[in-house]
């Protein structure tokens, strides 16, 4: 998205306001819109979806889509529209969870150790290294297999390893921008740590946090699902895409819609959030 | 010199890391749920079977020695004995590496192949419907999970087109090169994705550079601008986001594996992991770990010897 | 009790090759099978194979002294031409068959007979030497083999046919490089190991996790029906593919000949496939749940399900037709005993066992004077889809008796841990008998001193008295009296949910003939044969 800015840049000299600016662009217009209906079917799923998601009914097992199910009826004969848009409360909710956690945390410890430094920074160096050698997801399975599958424990297991990354990206910000005037005139002024680390650190340095957020829970989304697909996330009756998708798997030559709608969900929430963060990059890019 | 002194800064670095990876998978092991002891008798095991076996395992001896031995054993090579695969642990892990090394390469080769060309065009095209089409296709393949992507190509390719085999890895290269095409293009497809995106800004960065403009202002033949100034920066900008999406890579091997019945440490992993083979799941995280340390090492190697600048952090 | 003594021989080839029947006009020899596995075998040994997946696939590398006729209800010879029980059922006589081989072409002896048994009922190696107690020695004279036992054992000769104490060559193990049993055994059937076998096939390749390979025995003593040695084909080869959907593909693939386990879902559409024979074989497998039968539960509060009354009406209010309908698609039946499935020797057909019927359970949870919305927990295994679907129906079944049924998704460790300690309320479960005889399976389920009657810490005095007699009992009418009484006391007390019996689904494509599965689970190639 970086030329669209650059066209913008050739603008007025008086500023637009941020959100007009972001009403311009496509990419993420089209993101925020995924995203506000995604998060209405999320707090809302009774409303739009026509049937009870864990309701078995034999005498109904595995139709096509028809008016009556939309996405047909699974296994089970339970209504796979109605499980889809459950889902999207346990999935946006993964979106949440999964990350919120580890982005406080990150931002806590990343600017205290990116203030003082020393003793601290070191040993947190040596963290961050140990954990960034093992790959993500097998962390994060790793973990899971010592807590258990489940949703609350995969939460815990994303959040235990994800915090480092946060951490690691203020202590970055924190470090570069005490270098700037306002840090150390904070500092000759005799403001206290607390007050110069979150009144004036802090805030400016948490852009390019919340654009990895965006980027974070899409891939929460993408690394909740695929553990639900291996059987260590959510827990099947409970509906959730990468366990529907798994659900559906044997049957993917032969009632294809039950895999191929949640598969849709996933990859639309997850293109919805990444086009949000590459818009919020863009508008918040300081621009020279 | 300076390279050898850097290299040598680098490896003692790594220590105090390894402990402290060796730590956190001794500590992940001894926190599963459920016995060991019981995983490894099952069901069908008297009491004082399990008692014996908890014996043999030195799971009864107090946690710090437990750790003292776990590190000792590893550092002369002795990962223990897969419960189930019933063999040392090494060797289990040794004899499923190669597949998943194999993998790996392959998908690193068709991800440059495909992002390099792309990011090219896309570069050279920007804000043109090719950068456009190129980029949307590439957003939405980001946005898929690696299981969902492996069963698509599974489904239409292999099992109804039959243009690939649906599992298995072969024999001879070409023959492994054949079966484990649909796999690497899996994990290919995630890792492009990312790989063309930076690709495509570092090559912009360049042709917006003020020495290239002033090479073209000058009359330079563009060719030459491209070789010379676009190539090196584009390599070494694929070489630190390879180097750096290895954990990813390895994650995508993981899933992918399971997907396409290939048998390589990523299946092995999940195989252990339900099983509750936990001298195997801490060998093979000890493995992941070292290859990604590995891979590190060299990716920060090579940057430093082709940009010597870098070196300074 | 008189001396049972039978010559067998020819009978028995003739009862093998009814397998083979419609391929009768000519069998075509040659060609290589491949087999999509769920899972791998580990190691094949007799003594150390303790799971399904090793268990199942000894009988085709080593043959036994006996084996099961074809309808499992009587024994015949196998390595051993014939048996004989002495008088006081303490001793047992056998003789080798003539010229029967390794794979080397080295002869099988009384020493291999002897060296085999020894190590089968070493406690100190296998974990199935228990099964072998009773014997007090074995000995050889050349090829006439003695058996002394401490005791009359009614399950012994069953044991001579059961995967545990199969013949291997002493040779091959002393040759072995290694210091104990365990690495000996570890060498023989490595990678590149020597692969020696006394069965149909031996192991040709052994990549671990990976694939295996079995090569035709060209000693092997049984005839097919062209008159010339089997197996038919020249080999086995495995793939281990664990996804269900991944194997079905790679049958419809065409890129194996025969996928096993077959998720139930998907029988009703292979069966379609004109090209795949889709076969569904008899098995001893139960799926059931122990009910924790204690005064108090673990965490010392009341137990509801202490009463049987509330425990007889879980079992009224469970719908099995309707549960084998949701989990298995129909591919499936009740259990219609208590303690064992219908395909094991001594099982009593009670059934309809605990039919569905509503009111009567109803009844029974008011008699016992249960509240209404009392919470029971029901644990599953964590990632099975079988576990979910039964969860989600037995919910909506319990609900109009009063029980709130709530989910507890453990590991199946965990769930091992919590059967021994008595940390559970109702969990899921399931048995395949090792043994050709009842005594194994009730011996799980009911007898108190094995493994606390399966956990549910049920101890009947008199359920144990009758099993500890029907473990000496060689009267074999008498032994089947003890086992109707067993089965009659145990399924009054109803300390399990009964739910089903699951048939192997074995999917086969067309051009393979004479596969089996036995009831035990055992994979039989000798009389495979592939139209090519």
């Amino acid at each position: 998205m970086s030329e669209l800015s650059l066209s913008q840049d050739a603008a007025p000299a008086q500023k637009p306001s941020r959100i007009r600016m972001a009403l311009r662009k496509p990419g993420f217009m089209v993101g925020a819109t995924i995203i506000g209906i995604s998060t209405i079917l999320a707090l809302f799923p009774g409303v739009f979806a026509p049937y009870d998601p864990n309701f078995i009914d034999y005498t109904a097992v595995r139709q096509p889509p028809s008016w009556l199910h939309p996405f047909g009826t699974d296994l089970l004969g339970r209504d796979s529209f109605s499980r889809v848009i459950w889902a999207y409360s346990v999935n946006m909710q993964m979106a949440v969870l999964a990350t919120i956690f580890a982005l406080i945390i990150g931002v806590v410890i990343g600017a205290l150790v990116g203030y003082y430094r020393g003793i601290a920074d070191m040993i947190f160096g040596r963290v961050v290294d140990a954990i960034i050698t093992f790959p993500f997801l097998v962390l994060v399975i790793a973990v899971v297999a010592v807590l258990g599958p489940g949703l609350v424990n995969m939460y815990i297991a994303i959040t235990l390893v994800g915090w480092v990354y946060y951490a690691r990206l203020m202590r970055a910000e924190v470090i570069s921008q005490m270098g700037n005037d306002y840090a150390s005139a904070g500092i000759v002024m005799g403001y206290s740590d607390l007050r110069i680390i979150f009144r004036h650190l802090l805030p400016n340095a948490i852009t390019p946090i919340v654009v990895y957020w965006m980027t974070d829970m899409a891939l929460a989304i993408l690394l909740g699902s695929s553990l639900g697909y291996l059987g260590l996330g959510a827990q099947p009756p409970q509906a959730e895409w990468g366990v529907l998708i798994a659900e559906g798997r044997n049957f993917i030559t032969t009632a294809w819609w039950l895999s191929l709608m949640p598969g849709i969900a996933i990859v639309l929430t997850g293109l919805g959030f990444s086009l949000i963060g590459d818009g919020i990059a863009d508008l918040l890019r300081p621009r020279g | 010199m300076a390279g050898i002194q850097y290299t040598l800064n680098r490896l003692v670095l790594m220590i105090p890391t390894f402990l402290l990876v060796m730590i956190i998978i001794f500590l992940l092991v001894r926190l599963l749920p459920g016995d060991p002891a019981i995983a490894i008798a099952g069901d069908k095991a008297s009491d004082a079977d399990i008692a014996a076996i908890r014996e043999k395992l030195g799971l009864n001896a107090p946690l710090l020695a437990q750790f003292w031995y776990f590190l000792t054993n590893t550092l002369q090579g002795d990962l223990g004995r897969s419960i189930l695969l019933r063999a040392p642990v090494l060797d289990v892990i040794l004899a499923r590496l190669p597949t998943t090394i194999f993998l790996a390469v392959y998908a690193i080769s068709l991800s440059i192949l495909i992002a390099g060309p792309l990011a090219f065009l896309a570069a050279v095209n920007r804000g043109r419907w090719q950068d456009n089409l190129i980029r949307a296709v590439f957003q939405v393949g980001l946005s898929m999970p690696v299981f969902y992507i492996g069963l698509i190509l599974l489904t239409f390719l292999a099992a109804q087109l039959r243009l690939f085999p649906v599992g298995g890895y072969g024999e001879t290269f070409w023959d492994r090169m054949y079966h484990l095409f649909l796999p690497a293009v899996t994990v290919a497809l995630y890792t492009s994705a990312i790989l063309m995106r930076n690709l495509r800004a570092a090559i912009i960065e360049v042709l917006d550079a003020e020495y290239v403009q002033f090479a073209r202002a000058k009359g330079l033949p563009s060719r030459l601008i491209l070789g010379r100034h676009v190539l090196k920066n584009a390599l070494i900008s694929t070489v630190t986001l390879l180097g750096l999406s290895i954990g990813q890579l390895m994650s995508g091997t993981l899933v992918t594996e399971t997907v396409f019945a290939v048998p390589g440490v990523g299946r092995l992993m999940l195989e252990a992991i339900f099983a509750r083979d936990y001298p195997l799941i801490q060998g093979l995280t000890l493995t992941f770990a070292v290859l990604v340390s590995l891979v590190f090492l060299m990716t920060d190697l090579f940057q430093s010897w082709l940009d010597p600048r870098m070196r300074l952090s | 009790m008189k001396a049972a003594a039978l010559a067998v021989g020819l009978a028995m080839s003739t009862a093998l090759g009814a397998f083979t029947i419609g391929t009768a006009d000519a069998v075509e020899r040659g060609g290589t099978l491949n087999f999509a596995r769920y899972d791998g075998s580990k190691l094949v040994d007799p003594i150390y194979a303790d799971r399904n997946p090793d268990i199942w696939m000894v009988g085709s590398l080593f043959s036994t002294l006996l084996e099961p006729t074809a309808d499992g209800t009587d024994l015949v010879g196998s390595l051993a031409e014939s048996y004989e029980v002495s008088a006081d059922g303490k001793t047992v006589s056998l003789v080798l068959r003539d010229g029967v081989k390794f794979s080397d072409g080295s002869p099988v002896t009384g020493e291999d007979v002897v060296f085999s048994l020894d190590r089968a009922r070493n406690p100190d190696l296998g974990p199935w030497a228990g099964l072998l107690s009773a014997i007090s020695s074995v000995s050889a004279d050349s090829g006439n083999i003695t058996i002394s036992l401490e005791n009359p054992d009614p399950a012994l000769l069953s044991m001579l046919a059961t995967f545990n104490t199969a013949i291997v060559s002493k040779k091959a193990f002393e040759a072995a490089p290694g210091a104990t049993d365990q690495e000996k055994s570890a060498a023989l059937f490595a990678k590149g190991g020597p692969g020696l076998g006394s069965g149909p096939f031996y192991l040709s390749g052994f990549e671990q996790g990976a694939s295996m390979a079995f090569t035709a025995n060209p000693h092997y003593w049984k005839q097919g029906e062209d008159g010339k040695p089997l197996p038919y084909i020249d080999g086995v080869n495995f793939q281990i593919i664990p996804d269900d959907a991944t194997r079905v593909l790679k049958l419809t693939a065409g890129e194996v000949d025969i996928a096993e386990f077959i998720p139930f879902s998907r029988v009703a559409e292979l069966d379609a496939d004109p090209s795949i024979n889709m076969n569904l074989f008899p098995s001893t497998r139960i799926i059931y749940s122990p009910i924790n039968t204690r005064e108090k539960r673990a965490d010392g509060s009341p137990n509801p399900l202490a009463d049987k009354r509330v425990r007889q009406a879980i079992n009224y209010a469970t719908n099995k037709e309707a549960l084998i309908g949701l989990v298995l698609q129909g591919a499936g039946k009740p259990m219609s005993s208590p303690v064992m499935s219908s395909a094991t020797r001594l099982a009593v057909d009670m059934s309809p066992l605990y039919g569905y019927d509503l009111e009567k359970a109803k009844a029974l949870v008011a008699e016992a004077g249960l509240e209404p919305g009392t919470e029971v927990t029901l644990t599953t295994l964590a990632g099975s889809a079988d576990d979910a679907t039964i969860f989600a129906a037995l919910q909506q079944m319990w609900q109009p008796i009063g029980i709130n049924l709530v989910a507890e998704q453990v590991d199946g460790a965990t769930r091992g841990a919590k059967n021994r300690s008595g940390e559970f309320d109702i969990h899921t479960y399931g048995w395949v008998d090792d043994v050709n005889d009842p005594s194994q399976v009730t011996g799980w389920l009911g007898y108190y001193p094995t493994r606390k009657a399966v956990g549910t810490g049920w101890n009947n005095a008199d359920f144990n008295t009758l099993y500890e007699a029907s473990s000496t009992e060689m009267d074999s009418e008498k032994r089947a009296d003890q086992y109707k009484q067993m089965q009659e006391i145990y399924a009054e007390a109803a300390p399990l949910l009964f739910m089903y019996e699951t048939p192997f689904a074995v999917a086969v494509s067309g051009k393979v003939d004479g596969y089996l599965q036995t009831p035990l689970g055992n994979n039989v190639f000798e009389n495979v044969s592939l139209d090519r």
